[in-house]
């Protein structure tokens, strides 16, 4: 999403391509450091990132892209990255001439043709929603809320109307979609809770959460399994599989390396029985959770609240309303920012940003 | 013990001799950013430099281990399966260049079941091969014997036979897991635990414990016929085409007489080898690795007794050519595990011939016209599978169950159970079981 002021971008995580902060691959990089983003001056106000690549977009619409795709190219409003696709929003030749939606193989650097394109017409550009979001930095979610794509066959879905969708992410096998009332909607393969249905099964067309009915959201996220969506009182819900403790529920793979936040489940027992469960903070047994099929109220400390979330595959970046940065999840390659390669299973503040009293926004790792 | 240089030169000889040849030949599904990361990492090992390459490998594992995850798994795309098994392959190599000792060995070998289990075969299948070499570079496992401690003779460590190797590959360890009455009661704030992907079986706790297995009286019970090897047309008109389960007595006789099994030979030639274990309901396909372990581990902490041994060898029926498919269509897997273990109700998609070779299994038939009655989940993941305690029923919950016809037996060793296609079949072990069982169409 655009901001009006002007921000600096910081990056950390899986660098093995030289994604995005130019040193050399088979690094990763554990520590928040600030992106070398093109030109000189350049106003970026979006970064999407894939796996092995990251986009920039400057206000000025330029495309810039690092790692493994590295190119550049002008008049783009807006990209979404992934490994499959480069997905670019390009200003037609005149006024009026409508935006084309372009897709491109990654390492293409945008130069010769599309692999395929779609004019998104003028009248998607002229709608004004009350409440509506700018259209740059929607995407997935097309300009007009008539449809999106996605980097899966079908790669173009219409999205019914009276959806009046004002945001959409896209997970490994499922789609969360926020209207202009607050209310959230999922679709897509429900196997690992990711729906929030309270089941596990698929939906093939948007069902509305009704556990969420009745408590507007501000913002939704979604990572390659789980589910995240803000409140607009600050409050964090989260549903769908905690593998690595990304939905910040005590999870059972972290336990088993001593590192579970719930309590003192340590490893095995020595009479060789596996310890099944992990303290609970009134001593009692919590059990681990891997999969949450409906939503749960996320605790974060006392007097915080969120305002903006985003998720990587398997972990989980939320930004407070006073600029702090809550990450948690998988954390192997650094893509917490604790400056370690620990997983965790419950929100922990990103301390560089703390001692360097910067304002912060919540990208993809 | 053979040191690190022999481990070494073994694993290098296994590897194809150049470069251009330790390379997968992939689709398009595959992104070409993956691609390159898997031409780099061969570089990097060619090249000497390990911890790279170990660096890479891992990266390649997580990429791929995502895809695997992402979707029904018979939709995963078999080139990123392939893709996982290569980096399996990368990081066991690169884990034993430096160091022989038994730590890295072990942890190599468990890369490279990973890679069997999950992944797909490659390079001849490579990862077969490397995992027989790990496996000779770790000591014995056998399980010490009870009594005074006693020095252990340092035993040459028998060879798997290639039908072995495939059955013991097939091998499904079965463990009493928690109860559960329906998906939706457990769903919120429970442990989930993952079953077998292949097989949507269910483990179950016998609500009550005994001190004293409780044996099913079956007199009172309509039994399942026994027949004494009959013929192919035989059993194919009064048995295959109608759809009805028998009992084939001295089939097994037949089987040439050749090995034993025993918990020894398991643990000599597998003791080692990282198996999934079914633990609980297949609710969900949860990650392989909540419920890996060696079958060291697994013996050690399920079983208690020894099995008898057994003077059979294991083929598969003739009955099975009447099928449509080749023979290597047919599914053969075996299951092992304690006394106690139960399969809930459940239906198959295929013909199955369940052979018991040890232990005795009781064992109750529901005909598929019976469907209503069983009371199957309605959801797609468990359609095949009751919701129904068959021996402790929910009468209030399951009216109708009290009513449906069934017929039941005690499979003892040697006998062979027909199961038709679809039939509803439950499944209790009396004693430690071993029981192999032939799917086919």
């Amino acid at each position: 999403m655009a901001e009006e002021r002007r921000g600096s971008w910081f990056g950390f995580g899986f660098c093995g391509f030289g994604q995005a902060l130019g040193s050399g691959r088979g690094r990763q990089v554990h520590s928040p450091e600030p992106l070398q983003t093109p030109g000189e001056d350049a106003d970026v106000c979006r970064v999407s990132a894939s796996w092995s690549y990251t986009a920039f977009v400057t206000r000025g619409g330029r495309l810039e892209l690092s790692g493994s795709a590295g190119c550049a190219a002008g008049g783009c409003r807006d990209a979404w990255a992934s490994e499959a696709l480069l997905v670019v929003l390009r200003a037609g030749p005149g006024r009026g001439a409508g935006t084309e939606l372009q897709a491109w193989a990654p390492g293409s650097a945008l130069s010769g043709e599309p692999l395929w394109a779609h004019t998104v017409g003028p009248e998607a550009e002229g709608e004004d929603a009350p409440g509506g979001e700018p259209q740059a930095g929607a995407l997935p979610l097309l300009p007009g809320a008539r449809a999106y794509v996605s980097p899966r066959p079908p790669f173009y879905s219409p999205l019914a109307p009276e959806l009046r969708a004002r945001r959409l992410e896209l997970g490994a096998e499922h789609a969360l979609l926020l209207d202009e009332a607050g209310q959230v909607f999922s679709w897509g393969q429900g196997r690992h809770g990711q729906l929030g249905h309270g089941t596990l099964e698929a939906e093939l067309e948007p069902r509305p959460l009704e556990a969420l009915q009745g408590v507007p959201m501000a913002e939704v996220a979604a990572g390659g399994w789980h589910s995240v969506c803000v409140s607009e009182t600050g409050d964090i819900y989260i549903w769908g599989w905690n593998e690595s403790g990304q939905l910040a529920l005590p999870s059972r793979s972290l336990a088993e390396v001593g590192k579970t936040a719930a309590g003192e489940a340590s490893g095995p027992k020595e009479d060789g029985s596996d310890v099944r469960t992990a303290e609970g903070e009134s001593g009692g047994l919590a059990p681990f959770i891997a999969i949450q099929p409906f939503p749960a109220l996320l605790d974060l400390p006392p007097g915080t609240d969120a305002v903006k979330a985003s998720c990587g595959s398997r972990h989980t970046a939320v930004v407070t309303r006073t600029g702090e940065l809550y990450t948690w999840g998988w954390g192997k390659y650094g893509q917490l920012g604790h400056e370690d390669t620990s997983s965790l299973d419950r929100p922990r503040r990103v301390e560089y940003f703390v001692d360097k009293r910067l304002q912060t926004k919540a990208t993809k790792m | 013990m053979a040191g690190a240089g022999t481990l070494r030169e073994a694993l290098r000889a296994l590897l194809p001799p150049t470069k251009e040849e330790l390379t997968l030949q992939l689709g398009e599904t595959v992104e070409r950013s993956v691609v390159r990361l898997l031409r780099e990492a061969v570089e990097l090992f060619c090249g000497g430099r390990g911890d790279e390459c170990l660096q890479a490998s891992e990266a390649i594992l997580d990429y791929s281990w995502e895809k695997l995850n992402t979707g029904p798994w018979r939709d995963v795309h078999r080139d990123w399966r392939r893709v996982y098994a290569f980096g399996c392959l990368l990081k066991a190599v690169c884990l034993c260049e430096e160091t022989g000792d038994a730590g890295a060995v072990a942890a190599a070998l468990r890369v490279c079941d990973m890679g069997l289990l999950m992944g797909a075969a490659i390079l001849g299948d490579i990862l077969t091969k490397v995992a027989a070499v790990l496996q000779a570079h770790l000591p014995s496992g056998k399980r010490p014997a009870p009594g005074p401690a006693q020095e252990q003779p340092h035993e040459k460590r028998r060879n798997l036979r290639p039908q072995d190797s495939n059955l013991l590959r097939s091998l499904s360890w079965e463990v009493v897991g928690k109860f559960r009455h329906s998906p939706s009661e457990d769903i919120a704030g429970t442990e989930w635990q993952r079953g077998n992907v292949a097989h949507p079986s269910c483990i179950f706790l016998p609500k009550a414990r005994h001190d004293h297995v409780r044996i099913p009286d079956v007199r009172s019970e309509r039994t399942v016929p026994r027949l004494r090897c009959p013929s192919l047309q035989h059993f194919r008109k009064h048995f295959l085409v109608p759809g009805r389960p028998v009992i084939l007595e001295g089939v097994a006789d037949q089987w040439p007489c050749m090995k034993k099994w025993s918990l020894e030979y398991i643990q000599d030639v597998a003791g080692c080898r990282t198996v999934p274990v079914e633990v609980g309901s297949r609710y969900t396909d949860e990650e392989w690795s909540q419920t890996l372990m060696t079958v060291n581990e697994f013996i050690s902490k399920y079983i208690r007794d020894e099995i008898p041994e057994l003077k059979r060898d294991i083929s598969i029926p003739d009955y099975c050519c009447l099928g449509d498919g080749d023979e290597e269509e047919i599914t053969i897997n075996a299951w092992f595990g304690p006394q106690g273990t139960v399969s809930p109700l459940h239906q198959d998609p295929q013909q199955n011939f369940l052979a018991q070779v040890t232990g005795r299994k009781y064992i109750r038939l529901y005909s598929p016209q019976e469907s209503e009655a069983l009371y199957p989940h309605d959801t797609h993941l468990l359609h095949n599978t009751s919701q129904v305690d068959v021996e402790n029923p929910d009468l209030e919950k399951f009216p109708k169950f009290a009513e449906a016809p069934f017929l039941s037996c005690i499979l003892c060793p040697g006998e062979i159970l027909f199961i038709p296609v679809k039939y509803w079949h439950y499944v209790r072990a009396l004693d430690l079981s071993f029981s192999v069982s032939f799917w086919w169409s």
